[in-house]
């Protein structure tokens, strides 16, 4: 047993450090360290850098144009890229869809897919959730019914992050009435510029648009788009959700963001108040506790190992610490945290705050965290899990 | 990066379950309980698998072991709630090999093998957990040494052989040993929490050999290992606890069904397992850096500390909770563990006294390695 990376990973550690460092634009990292607001251009300039260096895959194997990193060096990676401020790599193509075009596509499916989400030039789309499909996924119902050598999709899916940028979206469809629900999934690819295809953007609760509702109406989709076999959908379903899962506790943008609460307190005057520090530094436990666990997991999977039964742990707490340090951030600022003023949330705005600039985000972070034990399959269900590891 | 044990560590850890399953039964623990609390021949038996040398330097007689094969023997005897303080022997060794002068070395040799049972009093009536408060005083004649004050709660004070005491000498803390058996020392013992043993150790002008004259270095180091093997004892305390409480929920019947149909208990077993794993995770983290230099290493010990005393609650009354009537009586196993996490909670510092000390020495960045 032993903490310390050896010397080639600290080796690594240093050089990612340093790239980053040199081709992280400064004010990308500064709109991420202040919590302002992310443009699509931001987001897309940052992928599009990674992807010419070839680390915007950065988790895929060597035969798909992958760096051929450890687990472990993929960790330092995306430690150093987050405490560096570079904004979260937007999942739905290189993290999510990739690995099951890789495992269960076909190799023309490959060569057509996986270029344009390494380079960062095709944006994907999540189209899992639907009104009456939360975290009960596999009662889907927008159905693709085969007519020839297409698809022909009708129905609703929603929640769909970031889609209104969307170009692509990989789509839970039912394609079979029989037997258990799990088994008339299919798993399809659908270019969102498809007539028939229409967003709608869905305001949330901080004001921010984030998500969004999908309409299919009468979409034609070539059936070449459809990933493996017809009803087995629900299987890549899983395996994506099981891929890559110490991602989900997000521990070093949490490591960051413990930075800026510490920051903020004290330019708020509430660090030396020790009823407050003291719950920054609960805080502070708890995120080291959640970095051990990630570094368990990663030690198992490093070694080939995948049944740590941790692993589903690290949803619950690494979500239930985002929302406790936007919830200390805005308490910290206490009644300054009040107003709600969407340009002072904008990088470069010439207004006059209402208390220190860095107040006028906390609020709205605040709000939009509560997303984080609902996503992914809420807190709730992840328990079920848990318990089911337990109990047996 | 590397969480796995060596299977030498393996070895040690097999060793330490097997004699704690066949040699310190629950029945044979609620004996001791009754007979006060603490038994020389439990202790001598550990003594025999070669425990108590843990920490003592190889060239006093001892393994000079490191961090993580204590850890996995606290584990296992947490495990069977053996109640013969081993953390003491460990602290001994480890302080007096680290810190202590030739006459107290001459100790060492006897640590390892048992015959001797030293143990850490420190605990004083005004400190609380303060470490720097002692009003024991200790005086020079001619370079021999005198002690005089009170220690609180010493582990089974009043059948060690010796005690390792925090004294005043002009103005700082030095670190003495004494024997139970020299002039001026009275003993009251009486039972805790846990079963266990310990006793009210008064010191009267009492000859004293002394350890070192830096004596809050030692004193900080000696509680820090107090700390590691209390947080990996805790682990082995909480593992079958949440292990048994899962058995009862999937055979205890209630309106009908096994109570493991319940979604209420179901996700209270899953908040169990948060806090086990969050303990672990923690208690590797105190063993892993218990070597590391005193600034870091007190930081990441009261760390560990209060993450192993939230779990320790949280685990110990929920595991009575889902139990039922039958989690509040003495008969059965579950209280016994309960009792044994609260006490852990409450030893080398509680819960907020190390928040406390994580919150004094906040840094910028935190992390497992900042």
């Amino acid at each position: 047993m032993d903490l310390a990376f050896t010397p080639e990973e600290q080796a690594f550690r240093i050089e990612i450090r340093d790239w980053v460092k040199a081709n992280l634009p400064q004010d990308i990292a500064h709109k991420v360290h202040n919590a302002l607001e992310l443009t699509r251009e931001d987001m897309q300039r940052w992928a599009k850098i990674l992807g010419k260096k070839g680390w915007l895959g950065h988790a895929w194997p060597k035969q798909f144009g992958g760096p051929g990193w450890t687990a472990v060096e993929r960790h330092l990676f995306e430690e150093e890229c987050a405490l560096a401020g570079a904004p979260r790599v937007v999942p739905f193509g290189p993290v999510m869809v990739a690995p099951v075009i890789m495992a269960f596509g076909n190799r023309e499916q490959q060569e057509r897919f996986l270029p344009g989400i390494a380079s960062g030039d095709v944006w994907w789309s999540q189209g899992y959730s639907e009104p009456g499909s939360g975290s009960d996924l596999a009662s889907v119902k927008t159905k693709a019914e085969r007519q020839g050598d297409h698809y022909i999709v009708n129905g609703q899916k929603t929640w769909t992050t970031l889609g209104q940028y969307g170009e692509w979206i990989f789509c839970l469809v039912r394609t079979s009435n029989e037997g258990k629900p799990q088994t008339g999934i299919s798993f399809l690819l659908i270019d969102m510029k498809s007539p028939g295809v229409s967003v709608r953007p869905i305001r949330l609760l901080d004001g921010s648009v984030e998500v969004n509702e999908v309409w299919f109406d009468n979409v034609k989709v070539p059936a070449e788009n459809l990933i493996g076999e017809e009803n087995k959908g629900w299987t890549y379903a899983k395996y994506l959700l099981g891929h890559e899962r110490t991602n989900i506790a997000d521990v070093n943008r949490a490591k960051r963001e413990l930075e800026r609460l510490k920051r903020i307190a004290k330019a708020e005057g509430v660090y030396e108040d020790s009823r407050f520090r003291d719950e920054i530094a609960k805080l502070e436990v708890e995120v080291v506790a959640l970095e051990m666990m990630v570094l368990r997991v990663l030690s198992a999977e490093a070694k080939g190992k995948s049944s740590l039964d941790i692993a589903g742990l690290l949803k619950i707490r690494g979500s239930e610490i985002q929302q406790r340090y936007s919830e200390l951030m805005m308490l910290a600022a206490g009644p300054f945290s009040l107003p709600l003023i969407h340009e002072a949330m904008q990088a470069g705005w010439q207004g006059d705050a209402v208390g220190a600039l860095h107040c006028a985000p906390l609020a709205s972070t605040y709000f939009n965290m509560r997303k984080t034990s609902i996503y992914g399959g809420s807190n709730e269900v992840q328990r079920n899990i848990v318990s089911q590891t337990v109990l047996g | 990066m590397d969480f796995d044990f060596s299977e030498d560590q393996e070895q040690l850890r097999d060793a330490a379950r097997k004699w704690v399953e066949k040699g310190y039964t629950f029945d044979r623990h609620q004996s001791i309980v009754k007979a006060g609390g603490f038994s020389r021949d439990v202790y001598n038996e550990l003594a025999e698998l070669g425990l108590t040398a843990l920490f003592v330097p190889e060239s006093d007689g001892g393994m000079g072991m490191g961090p993580i094969e204590a850890m996995v023997v606290m584990e296992e005897l947490g495990r069977g709630m053996v109640l013969e303080p081993l953390t003491q022997a460990l602290i001994a060794g480890a302080v007096i090999g680290g810190y202590g002068s030739a006459d107290a070395k001459a100790w060492l040799p006897r640590i390892a093998s048992g015959e001797a049972l030293v143990v850490l009093a420190y605990q004083e009536r005004a400190a609380r957990y303060a470490l720097k408060t002692t009003h024991t005083t200790a005086t020079e004649t001619n370079g021999a040494y005198q002690i005089s004050g009170s220690k609180s709660l010493v582990p089974v004070g009043d059948q060690a052989d010796a005690f390792l005491v925090p004294a005043q000498l002009q103005g700082k803390t030095a670190l003495f040993l004494v024997e139970r058996q020299a002039a001026g020392v009275t003993t009251r013992g009486y039972g805790t929490q846990n079963g266990g043993r310990a006793a009210e150790v008064t010191f009267h002008n009492s000859p004293a050999t002394l350890v070192t004259l830096d004596g809050q270095t030692a004193l900080e180091h000696a509680v820090d290992i107090g700390i590691a093997a209390s947080c990996a004892e805790a682990v082995g305390l909480m593992d079958p606890a949440v292990t048994i409480t899962a058995d009862y929920l999937n055979t205890r019947k209630q309106f009908g069904v096994t109570l493991n149909n319940f979604q209420a208990l179901r996700h209270r077993i899953a908040d169990m397992k948060m806090q086990l794993e969050l303990a672990r995770s923690m208690s590797y983290y105190a063993s892993l850096k218990l070597n590391a230099p005193a600034a870091e290493r007190s930081a990441a010990l009261s760390r560990a500390k209060y993450q192993l005393g939230q779990s320790m609650r949280f685990v110990g009354q929920q595991a009575v909770q889902l139990h039922g009537g039958i989690g509040v009586t003495d008969e059965y196993i579950i209280s016994h563990y309960f009792k044994a996490l609260t006490q852990l909670e409450m030893s080398f510092g509680d819960s907020l006294h190390h928040l406390g000390q994580v919150s004094d020495a906040m840094q910028e960045t935190a992390g497992v390695f900042a």
